[in-house]
């Protein structure tokens, strides 16, 4: 009995020390302080904090707090928040990955705050606009490219008797019979691939620059999609060839390659990191153009993934404005060290000539990657990314399943396309 | 019990709990791996435990997560215990139909996923902020005050008041002792094992609580334990080998909880207090 | 009277404050809620539709294939669940037994190890080439390795595993703690009369646990009607959506996808009607009167 009342008492004395103890924060957190919501600490936090370090040179004043949350968390949270109407507890700057960056411009429309007189989108490449933009205005300063390679053990490919220029400018199909023969003679598979994760599929379907939607960014475009049943067979195809370990988690895919259980890697360049986390393989890697879809108008060059920067419609918008405009939206400086100090390749195409871009990489054979990356997003075609990119794949992942079990491809794209045309009416 | 019996018991006992132990132990290797031996599912230990300790500690700050987790959990547990024991006694031992009613409406409350709860209640405590900010969004107040009482533990409470023996009440009325008196005094004392079981589920629940805490806390130094864990995961490539270590650190408060508590489930409860 | 009034008085002061409690930070959202599942749109653009939301659901494949997987977990998995984590106890509870303390703590363990840390090992035990099928094979248990996680059927069973490997031990804590409060002169007499321990489990155990049992199946039953964790950490409700749950359908239906919370809301109350309709059904077959 005793106890419990002590424990009770605690328990007072606790809950009075921590909601005095917030009182103090909440008076402090209304100050200039400028908050940014980003993930991944080695890379969008890095990238920002190189920016805060930049920009305190032109004022010593300023004072960013960046709040580190995984990617997910952030979407549930700025969801949460915007959707309850209450701005309180809302951000300056929030990173958006470009793929769900539509829904939350049209889902809340008034929630963000235009940057289109705080840096010039000719600036930057092409393909970043449209995510970006909504109704002619620009909300979000284009920041990491999610240009994709072809990583290839040139170790591998050498014992098979290939070179790196049997992969340059290739399509899938090319890929698959190299793939074949590769397999045959070393015995091991191309690549890894996980069934939950059409990452492969949105990457190759870019490269005909084709979407899941129609550029209205809204229809679904699945039944008429010449492009996605063209990915679609090649993926098949890589599977029934045998040329890809499954998996069914990240983890497993880096540990694919980190093993040398794969002859390639085939991801965005942000897996650069990853890569060379396996330091007994520096020297057996290179970088080739993604391949391409075997339809017209087809690029070697593609995207998965990458950001951009928003600024919320709360106090301190335009200071948190000025601060992206004079780092990620005009500095070309600032661009080379982000190369150099955090590995992220930026979309400011004035950037690009400079030193750090043209830098070579020991780890891959001397290979220039950086230059050679900012080069393929030059030619990266531009798509609407739209407003139901993960709700179609996650239709798209279904029929994948029916389509691998031996269902014809036309039935499966009709009968996704009538799901999508159900769910996103 | 015949010998074949026991022989079976310790058997089934020992195979249950190497299966149930398995992926902890493995946790356990894990935090003495790096990243890359553990996303091959290593199971030899490794050499990398200090390197991979002074890792976790200079790319987070986990003791000041582990003090928020505690104060929410500790609190929640104090209260929710105390509210949820006082309801359920309430409901079982002062039956009427009216307050079966009210009971049945209550269980309703833990049949909704909260997921959906979620924008009503933040919009609820944005309002909140706007008068009482010390318990508003971004305040640990609020992370746990949605869970100082559970239908659930108000069920748990009232399901085991079923088996207490009514004749103590009576007995405790003889002796003068008012209805609150013989709540603390015979009640409470003589559950004790419900309140162990009650108390372990309750502040372990609270401990991994996640959904809520991650929407209503902003501030970095406000940050859960489950909260960092899961930003550790986040980037392009995480060390799993670090976010192991993390695990086994601040899962050991659970553990400890788990341990001291279960002592109190001996036997003959009952017969010492009668 | 006036004592019988008095008592009466105090019995509404003990549910008081729970009550307080749970209606303003459950009825009350759960009202909006309510009102907010007969509305359609995106984000912030809604509009009320009156059932649409509801209507919408009977024509849903990725709904009826989440129900579906839902009611498959819940009834495998329930009953096997609450059978071991009794059987568990009434062993963990043998007063001779030694090294209780440590076979409780063995058994609880999965409880308190972190999803994180499970999905992982999981993942790996139970790949095409993992532990679990090479044990298997080299015993010759099984002709050939299973796909664990990417085939339909078994990746169903991969999840129940894990449910059931996860939550037992949860089960048998509040069973443990009630074998405490039983009153062990009954089991003397029992054992005096010549009883067999399965007739002293199927005749006093089971009767005296009675709440508790129904308790623990109503209490699994609303868990894994609303099952999320282990699907999302483990399978991601593939391959497909062979293993997707209802929960997860609604996460993704909010967060994952541009979020339409009027239809998400709408799911979430068919999880209500359908747990509502459980839980009456097993307070009427335990003769529960709670009524």
């Amino acid at each position: 009995m005793k106890k419990i009342i002590i424990l009770l008492l605690a328990g007072i004395v606790l809950l009075s020390a921590c909601s005095s103890g917030s009182d103090e924060t909440s008076e402090s957190g209304d100050n200039d302080e400028i908050t940014a919501w980003a993930w991944d600490p080695k890379f969008n936090i890095a990238a920002l904090e190189l920016g805060e370090e930049t920009y305190a040179a032109e004022d010593k004043e300023f004072n960013l707090k960046i709040i580190e949350n995984a990617q997910d968390d952030i979407v549930q949270k700025l969801n949460t928040g915007l959707s309850s109407g209450t701005m309180k507890g809302m951000p300056n700057i929030v990173l958006i990955e470009d793929y769900r960056a539509q829904s939350f411009l049209q889902a809340y429309p008034d929630a963000f705050y235009d940057l289109s007189d705080h840096f010039n989108i000719d600036d930057f490449s092409d393909y970043k606009i449209e995510p970006t933009s909504f109704e002619g205005k620009h909300y979000g300063i284009p920041f990491d490219t999610g240009v994709v390679g072809l990583y290839l053990r040139t170790d591998y490919i050498e014992e098979a008797g290939y070179t790196m220029d049997d992969f340059n400018n290739i399509t899938w199909d090319q890929f698959i019979e190299i793939g074949k023969d590769v397999k045959k003679k070393i015995g091991k598979p191309m690549m890894t691939l996980d069934p939950n994760d059409l990452g492969t599929i949105r990457m190759m379907i870019q490269t005909a620059g084709s979407w899941y939607l129609e550029d209205d960014g809204v229809t679904p475009n699945l039944a008429e999609n010449e492009a996605l049943k063209e990915a679609f067979r090649v993926y098949k195809e890589i599977l029934d060839e045998d040329l890809a370990i499954i998996t069914s988690d990240w983890s497993q895919m880096l540990a694919g390659f980190n093993d040398g259980k794969v002859v390639s890697v085939a991801q965005g360049n942000w897996i650069t990191p990853s890569i060379k986390a396996e330091a007994s393989q520096s020297g057996d890697w290179a970088v080739a153009p993604i391949p391409k879809l075997d339809v017209p108008k087809a690029v070697n060059a593609s995207n998965l993934g990458g950001s951009s920067l928003y600024v919320l419609d709360v106090p301190g918008k335009e200071k948190a404005a000025e601060f992206l405009e004079s780092t990620f939206g005009s500095d070309e400086d600032f661009y080379q060290d982000l190369v150099t100090d955090v590995g992220a390749i930026g979309t400011y195409t004035p950037a690009t000539d400079g030193e750090a871009y043209k830098k070579e990489d020991e780890y891959f054979n001397d290979q220039a990657i950086v230059s050679d990356f900012s080069t393929w997003v030059d030619d990266i075609i531009g798509v609407n990314y739209g407003m139901h990119t993960y709700a179609i794949e996650d239709i798209l992942i279904a029929e994948m399943q029916q389509y691998l079990d031996g269902q014809d491809i036309d039935d499966v794209m009709n009968d996704a396309q009538q799901q999508a045309d159900a769910q996103l009416k | 019990m015949t010998k074949f019996k026991r022989i079976f018991a310790y058997v089934f006992l020992t195979i249950a709990s190497i299966i149930s132990i398995f992926p902890f132990l493995w946790m356990l290797i894990s935090m003495t791996n790096k990243s890359i031996d553990v996303t091959r599912g290593s199971m030899l230990p490794g050499t990398q435990l200090l390197e991979n300790i002074k890792n976790l500690f200079q790319t987070v700050d986990i003791v000041p997560a582990m003090v928020n987790s505690g104060i929410i959990a500790l609190v929640t547990t104090v209260l929710a215990l105390l509210i949820a024991s006082l309801a359920g006694y309430g409901f079982e031992m002062f039956k009427s139909k009216k307050k079966d009613i009210i009971f049945n409406i209550l269980l309703l409350s833990m049949m909704i996923p909260f997921a959906v709860l979620m924008v009503p209640l933040y919009r609820m405590f944005g309002s909140i902020s706007q008068v009482m900010p010390f318990i508003g969004i971004d305040t640990l107040a609020a992370a746990f005050l949605p869970t100082i009482t559970t239908a659930f533990l108000i069920f748990f409470f009232r399901q085991s008041a079923k088996m207490f023996p009514k004749e103590m009440i009576e007995a405790g009325r003889i002796d003068g002792l008012g209805e609150f008196g013989i709540f603390f005094r015979i009640f409470m004392p003589t559950m004790k094992t419900t309140y162990a079981a009650a108390a372990i589920i309750t502040f372990m629940n609270s401990w991994n609580n996640y959904l809520w805490p991650l929407v209503i806390l902003q501030s970095p130094d406000k940050q859960t334990i489950p909260l960092l864990i899961s930003n550790l995961g986040a980037g392009y490539s995480p060390d799993y080998g670090v976010i192991m270590t993390a695990i086994v650190i601040t899962t050991l408060p659970t553990a400890l909880v788990f341990f001291f508590m279960q002592k109190h489930f001996v036997e003959g409860m009952m017969g010492s207090v009668k | 009277m006036s004592n019988r009034m008095k008592i009466n008085a105090t019995g509404w002061f003990f549910i008081a404050i729970a009550t307080v409690v749970i209606t303003l930070f459950y009825f009350y959202p759960m009202a909006q809620a309510l009102i907010l599942s007969f509305q359609s749109g995106l984000g912030a653009n809604l509009s009320f539709v009156g059932f649409d939301n509801y209507i919408r659901l009977f024509h849903d494949p990725t709904f009826i294939t989440a129900i579906t997987n839902t009611f498959i977990y819940l009834l495998v998995q329930v009953p096997v669940m609450i059978v071991l984590g009794l059987f568990l106890s009434v062993l963990l509870n043998d007063k001779k037994l030694k090294f209780k303390g440590l076979f409780r703590t063995a058994i609880f363990l999965p409880v308190i190890t972190s999803l994180v840390a499970y999905s992982v090992i999981f993942k790996y035990l139970f790949a095409t080439d993992g532990v679990l099928n090479q044990f298997l094979v080299k015993f010759s248990i099984i002709p050939e390795a299973i796909e664990w996680l990417t085939d339909p059927f078994w990746a169903k069973v991969t999840i129940i595993i894990a449910i059931t490997w996860r939550w037992t031990g949860y089960n048998m804590i509040f069973y443990l703690s009630a074998l405490q409060n039983v009153d062990q002169s009954i089991y003397e007499a029992a054992r005096i009369d010549g009883a067999s321990a399965f007739k002293v489990f199927t005749r006093i155990t089971i009767p005296m646990l009675k709440p508790i049992i129904l308790f623990t199946s109503i209490t699994s039953t609303i868990g894994t009607l609303q099952i999320f964790d282990e699907i999302m950490n483990i399978t991601g409700g593939g391959p497909g959506n062979a293993t997707t749950s209802i929960s997860q359908y609604i996460y993704n239906l909010s967060f994952k996808y541009t979020p339409d919370f009027g239809y998400a809301t709408a799911v979430s109350f068919v999880i209500v009607i359908l747990i509502i309709l459980f839980t009456a059904l097993q307070f009427r077959v335990a003769g529960d009167k709670n009524d």
